[in-house]
């Protein structure tokens, strides 16, 4: 299989190891930011042609780190949100994205998230006319380590497969 | 004769081992010349840290974020309130101020607010003020007060305005939160925290900029 690792997000190289947490203040120190916290491994695919068929989409959040699932327990916070742009000769029909996994805190264990942290995958159901298609589409997420959280981000996607 | 041959016999083992013996500290005097040859190569000169300079090398790292302001006079700004009054740093010259950056979605910030507003009352009398600037105002001022009222506050809650997030944040603004800075009474960054801090640091901070009169160096407004 032909595997595209179209990693959209560098990782930036952590910074040279100072323990610096009394500087900071902090209870701990945030965790080293990456530029982008959630990674995208874009895998083509191959789906039959005029058929109802799921792409997954496998995104990977940087150890760490955790993002809002799609249900986020609260409408104050900010949920993964796949939006897709439209694409000749595809039919994007729904899109389907995993349970979160519970999490809180450790400063506030009452306090139940429901989170996003490793591997997840996104499913995409299409009909696609046969050929070669690319949907390209954002990914919008908010992060958070265990002592800071970070300003939404929007990753950018491209869903490659082919319809035959 | 047999006396002879032993002798030859112990004077060349003596040879043999001398040879060795003068083999083996050459070997190591050019073992350690070449050692010491690369470690000139690597040589690293260790200079101190500059006070108010961030030890990490990358700017952005929440360690040199933390200490970018601190020393430095807090930028001015002007802001509004959730009920439309406008509020400047200026208004609270020569008192204490800590002025703390937060967002509807950040968990750790509505930790602390709770812990400010106990500590807005218990030292009013020492002059404290405490400036809640909410950095997601797209959120809409319904849900910022939502979270005011959720978590107790009372103190003053600003609107920002996207200019103060760069004064305090850098150009891209505030890359996390919750980010606090102590502003002692003559206007001064006394302490910078990124992330959350445990309580009894917060209180320090905060009696640290009550206690605090330095005068205010270069490289602030």
């Amino acid at each position: 299989m032909l595997l595209r690792l179209a990693v959209a997000g560098v990782l930036l190289s952590l910074p040279g190891g100072q323990s610096l947490s009394a500087q900071i203040g902090s209870l701990d120190a945030p965790t080293p930011k990456p530029k982008s916290f959630v990674l995208y491994a874009a895998e083509q695919q191959t789906v039959t042609a005029g058929k109802r068929s799921v792409l997954e989409l496998h995104f990977r959040v940087v150890d760490g780190f955790h993002v809002n699932s799609h249900t986020p327990k609260s409408e104050l916070l900010i949920p993964t949100q796949m939006n897709l742009q439209p694409t000749a000769g595809v039919k994007a029909e729904a899109l389907e994205y995993p349970a979160g996994t519970s999490y809180s805190f450790s400063f506030d264990p009452a306090e139940k998230l429901d989170v996003y942290s490793g591997a997840f995958t996104v499913k995409l159901a299409v009909v696609a006319e046969a050929g070669t298609h690319t949907v390209d589409g954002t990914l919008r997420y908010q992060a958070c380590d265990h002592a800071a959280c970070y300003p939404p981000k929007s990753l950018p996607v491209q869903v490659i497969f082919m319809a035959k | 004769m047999l006396s002879v041959k032993r002798n030859g016999l112990v004077f060349g083992v003596m040879v043999v081992g001398i040879a060795l013996l003068l083999w083996a500290g050459w070997h190591n005097l050019r073992e350690r010349r070449l050692a010491m040859q690369r470690a000139q190569e690597n040589h690293v000169v260790l200079v101190p840290e500059k006070a108010g300079v961030a030890l990490a090398t990358d700017p952005q790292s929440p360690e040199a974020e933390a200490s970018q302001m601190r020393g430095k006079v807090a930028p001015p700004f002007t802001l509004v309130t959730l009920d439309g009054k406008k509020v400047s740093l200026s208004d609270y010259k020569g008192h204490p101020v800590l002025v703390n950056f937060w967002a509807t979605w950040c968990g750790p910030c509505k930790v602390e607010m709770p812990w400010f507003e106990e500590f807005n009352k218990q030292y009013a009398a020492q002059g404290l003020v405490i400036l809640g600037l909410a950095d997601d105002v797209d959120a809409g001022k319904d849900a910022i007060a939502k979270v005011a009222t959720k978590t107790g506050v009372t103190y003053p809650i600003l609107l920002t305005d996207g200019k103060v997030q760069k004064a305090y944040g850098g150009t891209e603004g505030m890359d996390y939160l919750p980010m606090s800075f102590y502003v002692d009474r003559n206007g001064v960054v006394v302490e910078e925290t990124a992330g959350l801090g445990s309580k009894d640091q917060i209180e320090a901070h905060i009696k640290k900029a009550i206690a605090s009169g330095a005068q205010p160096t270069s490289g602030g407004q």
